[in-house]
C-alpha cells in the first residue's frame, strides 16, 4: 500500500488524571473516507483536537503524509493541507459569508484580489454564491455548516476533517451534504468525518474506526464493524444500521 | 551579610500586608473573573478613612479595623451589581468592558482622592506603631516594629479566617463552586449575583482595612493606588490567577525582593525589579509559579 | 459615488481644509489648539487600533507616547540629531518596548495585557525619575524650535499619514479580515492558518509606533518634558476616553471623541484650572458610564455600527426584498 495520508501512532492525551484518548493508532489510506465513531465521551472530539493541532498529544506521534506533525499548531497545518470543521459551528460572526471565505482562502491566497476570486468558486462549489452578502451569522443551520466546510475548503487541504456535518439537518440537506462529501471525495480529499448518524458514516466510509472510553475497540470495513459484538456492546443496542 | 536575617524578617513582615491585599483581589477574580484595577484605590480610601475617623475619634486605628471593613464591605456589595450589569453585557467583549469600566472607576477614586484629601502625605498614629522587638545575640541584631509584627499577624488571621469560611461553611463551599463551574452552579440553585455581590463586598472590605494598617505604618497619600494596584496584580499572577493557595508565597517573594532592593541596593528600582520578573513569569509560566492559575 | 469610496473622500477634503488653515489663520494660540487636538486625534486612534479591534487594552499606552518624547528629546539634545531623524528614532523606540511587553503578554488573554502594559509604564516613569541622562524629576529642556505653523504641518501629516495607513490596512488589506476573525473567533481563525499572536503584534505595532512618533514631536514642539507629563498617567487616560466614549472598534469614533474631549478639556482648563482635580474625576466618570450606557461609544450608538443584530436585520431585509423581486418576476 502507499504511505497512509495520515498516520495516529500510539496517541494517548490526559488531562489531569483523565485519560480521554488512550493508545489509539490507526492509519488513513490517500483519497479513502475515514469514519470515527464511538458514544459519547468516547474520546473522538479530543482526538480530532489532537490531530488538528488543538491539543498536544501527552504521548504519540501524528504523521501526515510522512512528516511528524505532532504539537503542529493549526495555523501550521492549515498551510499544509489539513482542514477542519468545528462541532458547534461559528462563522465569523459581522462579516459576510463572502468574507469569512476569503479569510480562510488567503491561507492559499494571500493576495485579495486572488483570494476573492477563489471565494466565489468554493461558494458556487458549496452553493452558497446566492448568499454571498449577507451576514454570516443570518444564515440557517445548514447555510452555517455548508459554510463551515466551505471555510475548510478553501485551504485547498489534501486532508479534511469533518466534525458533525450532518447532525441536525434534514434529510434533503443531509443528502446534499453527503453528495458533496463524496464528490471532494472523487477529487481526491482524503477525508475524516466523526458523525453521530450512523446511516451516514456507515454509507459513505470506506474505513471506521470505534472509540469507547478513549481506547480503539475496533476498525474496520463498516459492515465488518457493525457486526462486531464489542461495537454493539458499547452501543447497548443502539441504532447500528 | 549582617543585614541578611534583618532583610529577610523585614521582607517577611512587609509581605504579610501584601498577602492581604492579593488574596481577596485573587478572590474576587476567580468567582467573578473581573480584574479590579481600583484595588489600589480602595486600599487608598480605606487607608483615609481610618486616617480622619481615628483624627475625629481619636479610637485606635486597630480599633477601626473592623469598622473600615464593615463600611467598605457594604459599598462593595452595593456597586457590584454594576459591575455585572457590565461583565453580562451582551455588547462588546464583556470581560474586557469590565476592566475598562474599573480601569475607570479607579480614576474616578484617584480624582475623588486627591480632591478631597489633597496632595499632603498623612500617617495613621497607632499605639503599636511606637515601639519594636529588639532580638541580640552577638553580630546578630534585629529590628521588628510592633505594628508591622501585627501586620503579619493579621495577614495570617484574615487568611486562616477566609480559608475557614471558604472550606467549612455553606457560603464558602457556594464560592467556590462558583469559582470553578458558574453555569453549573447556578443549576443547582446558587444565587450567582448575591454571592457574588458578598465576595466583592469582602473583597473590598479586606482591602480597605488593609489600607489603614498601610496607613499605621507607612504614610499616604491621594496618589498611593497605583503602586499598591501593581503590586496585587504582581503577586497575583506570579501566585497564579484565583489561585489562593499561590498567595502567600508569591507575597513573602515580593516582600523580600522589596526589602532586599531597600537594604542593598536602590529602592528606586524595587518596581523595575517588579516589573522585570512580572513579564519573566508571563514569558515561562503564565499560570503562575505553581502552573494552577486560570 | 460608491460607499466605500465616499469615507475616504470625506477625509480627504477634510485634510485639504485642515492643511489650507494656517494660509488664512495667522492666530499662534489657535494654531497651537488645533495642533494639539490633530494629536489627540492621533493618540485615541492608535490607542483604539489594538483596543477596538483586538481587544487587547493597552493600559501603558501613554509610555510609548512618552518614550518617543525621551529618544528624541535625547537625541536632539546630547546627539545633536537633526528632529527629523530623531522623531522617527521615537518611533522605533516604542516598536522596541511593544516588542519586549508584547511577546510575552499577546499569546495570553486580553487581561494579562492589560495588567502588564500598566505596570510597564509605571515602571518606565519609575525609570525616568531615576536615571540622570533622563533629568529626573526635571525632565529634559529642548533648545526652542518656535515655529507653530511647521509643528501643525508636521503634526497632521503624521496624524493624516497614520489614519490612512490605519484605513488601508484595517479596511482593504488582508489585515483587517484577519483581525477581525481573530476578535470574533480566535480558535476558528487559526483553523484557517492565522496566527493569532503574529497579527496581533502587528496590530500592537500599528498601534505603539505612531503613538512613539507623536511624542516625538511634542518633546520638539513643546521643548520641554518632564517624567511626569510625557509619562504619567494622564496620556493613557485621556486616550482611553476619547476613543471608549467616541467608539471602540471604528476609527471614525476615536476622532469625534477626542475632538469632544479635548474641546471639554481646553474649557475646562481655561475656567476650572483651580479645580484640576475635577477633570481626573470626570474622565473616569465618562469611561465608566460610557461602558455601562454607551458601550459603542457615540459614534457606534448613533449610526448603529458594530452591533451584530442590527447587521443581520439589514441582511435579511435585502434578502427578502430580493426574494419578493424574483417572485414577483416569475
Amino acid at each position: 500500500m502507499d504511505e497512509p495520508i495520515l498516520r495516529v501512532e500510539h496517541v494517548t492525551k490526559t488531562f489531569g488524571g483523565l485519560h480521554a484518548v488512550q493508545d489509539v493508532s490507526f492509519d488513513m489510506a490517500k483519497g479513502s473516507i475515514f469514519g470515527l465513531i464511538g458514544p459519547n465521551g468516547a474520546g473522538k472530539t479530543t482526538l480530532f483536537n489532537v490531530i488538528s493541532g488543538y491539543y498536544k498529544p501527552t504521548t504519540g506521534n501524528i504523521r501526515f503524509e510522512g512528516k511528524d506533525i505532532s504539537g503542529w499548531p493549526p495555523y501550521r497545518l492549515a498551510h499544509v493541507g489539513i482542514g477542519r470543521t468545528f462541532q458547534i459551528v461559528k462563522p465569523f460572526a459581522g462579516l459576510s459569508v463572502l468574507e469569512n471565505v476569503v479569510i480562510a482562502s488567503l491561507c492559499r491566497y494571500p493576495k485579495k484580489k486572488e483570494a476573492e476570486t477563489h471565494a466565489w468558486r468554493i461558494l458556487e462549489l458549496t452553493g452558497l454564491a446566492d448568499r454571498a452578502h449577507l451576514p454570516a451569522s443570518g444564515l440557517t443551520l445548514a447555510g452555517r455548516k455548508r459554510l463551515e466546510v466551505g471555510k475548510a475548503l478553501a485551504l485547498e487541504p489534501t486532508l479534511l476533517l469533518l466534525d458533525e456535518v450532518v447532525a441536525g439537518l434534514n434529510p434533503t440537506e443531509a443528502d446534499q451534504t453527503i453528495g458533496l462529501i463524496l464528490k471532494l471525495r472523487d477529487q481526491g480529499i482524503t477525508i475524516l468525518i466523526v458523525e453521530h448518524i450512523m446511516r451516514v458514516i456507515m454509507n459513505i466510509s470506506d474505513e471506521v474506526v470505534v472509540l469507547n472510553f478513549g481506547q480503539k475497540i475496533a476498525q474496520g470495513k463498516p459492515e465488518d464493524v457493525a457486526r462486531d459484538p464489542a461495537v454493539v456492546e458499547a452501543y447497548l443496542g443502539g441504532e447500528v444500521r | 551579610m549582617e543585614l541578611l536575617p534583618q532583610a529577610i524578617v523585614d521582607g517577611i513582615l512587609i509581605g504579610g500586608i501584601y498577602i492581604t491585599i492579593a488574596i481577596g483581589f485573587s478572590l474576587a477574580y476567580g468567582v467573578m473573573h473581573i480584574i479590579d484595577f481600583a484595588v489600589g484605590e480602595w486600599i487608598m480610601l480605606g487607608a483615609f478613612t481610618g486616617y480622619y475617623l481615628n483624627l475625629w475619634s481619636h479610637i485606635d486605628p486597630m480599633l477601626l479595623l473592623p469598622v473600615v471593613f464593615i463600611v467598605f464591605g457594604i459599598v462593595g456589595y452595593l456597586i457590584q451589581p454594576l459591575i455585572h450589569r457590565v461583565i453580562s453585557g451582551k455588547k462588546g467583549n464583556p470581560v474586557l468592558m469590565g476592566l475598562v469600566f474599573t480601569f475607570g472607576l479607579a480614576l474616578v477614586f484617584r480624582g475623588s482622592g486627591l480632591t478631597v484629601f489633597g496632595f499632603y502625605s498623612h500617617s495613621i498614629p497607632a499605639a503599636l506603631a511606637r515601639n519594636s522587638f529588639f532580638i541580640e545575640s552577638g553580630n546578630f541584631f534585629l529590628t521588628i516594629p510592633h505594628i508591622r509584627f501585627t501586620g503579619l499577624f493579621y495577614a495570617i488571621l484574615i487568611t486562616v479566617i477566609l480559608q475557614y469560611i471558604l472550606k467549612s461553611t455553606d457560603f464558602g463551599r457556594a464560592v467556590r463552586a462558583l469559582a470553578q463551574h458558574r453555569e453549573a452552579a447556578g443549576l443547582m440553585g446558587i444565587d450567582a449575583r448575591r454571592i457574588s455581590s458578598y465576595v466583592y463586598g469582602i473583597y473590598v472590605g479586606i482591602s480597605a482595612m488593609t489600607g489603614v494598617l498601610i496607613g499605621c505604618i507607612f504614610s499616604i497619600t491621594a496618589q498611593m493606588g497605583g503602586e499598591y494596584t501593581v503590586l496585587a496584580f504582581f503577586v497575583v499572577v506570579l501566585a497564579g490567577m484565583g489561585y489562593l493557595a499561590g498567595v502567600p508565597w508569591a507575597a513573602f517573594l515580593l516582600g523580600l525582593v522589596q526589602s532586599f532592593f531597600m537594604i542593598y541596593f536602590n529602592p528606586s528600582y524595587t518596581l523595575l525589579a517588579v516589573f522585570v520578573i512580572l513579564f519573566t513569569i508571563l514569558l515561562i509560566s503564565p499560570r503562575g509559579l505553581f502552573g494552577k492559575g486560570v | 459615488m460608491t460607499t466605500t469610496h465616499r469615507k475616504p473622500f470625506i477625509a480627504g477634503i477634510a485634510v485639504l481644509v485642515l492643511a489650507a488653515l494656517p494660509v488664512f489663520i495667522h492666530d499662534t494660540f489657535f494654531l497651537r489648539v488645533l495642533t494639539e487636538s490633530i494629536m489627540w486625534i492621533g493618540l485615541a486612534i492608535a490607542w483604539d487600533v489594538l483596543a477596538g479591534y483586538t481587544g487587547y487594552l493597552n493600559f501603558g499606552h501613554g509610555a510609548f507616547f512618552g518614550a518617543g518624547a525621551y529618544i528624541t528629546a535625547f537625541l536632539i539634545k546630547f546627539v545633536g540629531a537633526p528632529f527629523l531623524l530623531a522623531m522617527p528614532a521615537g518611533g522605533l523606540a516604542a516598536a522596541l518596548l511593544a516588542f519586549i511587553s508584547g511577546i510575552p503578554t499577546l499569546r495570553l488573554k486580553g487581561a494579562y495585557f492589560a495588567i502588564a502594559t500598566w505596570a510597564m509604564a509605571r515602571a518606565l516613569q519609575q525609570l525616568a525619575l531615576v536615571l540622570d541622562i533622563t533629568g529626573g524629576p526635571d525632565g529634559m529642556r529642548l533648545p526652542p524650535y518656535l515655529h507653530p505653523q511647521f509643528f501643525y504641518y508636521v503634526m497632521l501629516v503624521l496624524v493624516a499619514g497614520t489614519f490612512a495607513l490605519m484605513w488601508y490596512l484595517l479596511e482593504h488589506a488582508p489585515f483587517g479580515l484577519k483581525v477581525k476573525a481573530i476578535r470574533e473567533d480566535e480558535a476558528g481563525a487559526m483553523s484557517l492558518g492565522i496566527h493569532p499572536t503574529v497579527i496581533k503584534m502587528q496590530a500592537y505595532l500599528l498601534s505603539t509606533v505612531p503613538a512613539g512618533l507623536i511624542g516625538g514631536v511634542y518633546a520638539y514642539w513643546i521643548t520641554y518634558i518632564d517624567p511626569a507629563s510625557v509619562l504619567g498617567d494622564l496620556v493613557t487616560d485621556q486616550a482611553v476616553v476619547m476613543a471608549v466614549f467616541g467608539g471602540l472598534g471604528t476609527l471614525i469614533g476615536p476622532i469625534i471623541g477626542a475632538v469632544i474631549i479635548y474641546f471639554f478639556k481646553t474649557l475646562f482648563w481655561a475656567y476650572l484650572s483651580d479645580y484640576q482635580v475635577l477633570y481626573l474625576i470626570i474622565l473616569g466618570i465618562l469611561i465608566a458610564m460610557s461602558v455601562v450606557f454607551l458601550p459603542n461609544g457615540l459614534y457606534g450608538t448613533l449610526t448603529g455600527r458594530t452591533s451584530g443584530k442590527a447587521a443581520i436585520e439589514r441582511g435579511l431585509a435585502i434578502e427578502t426584498k430580493a426574494k419578493t423581486k424574483e417572485a414577483a418576476h416569475g
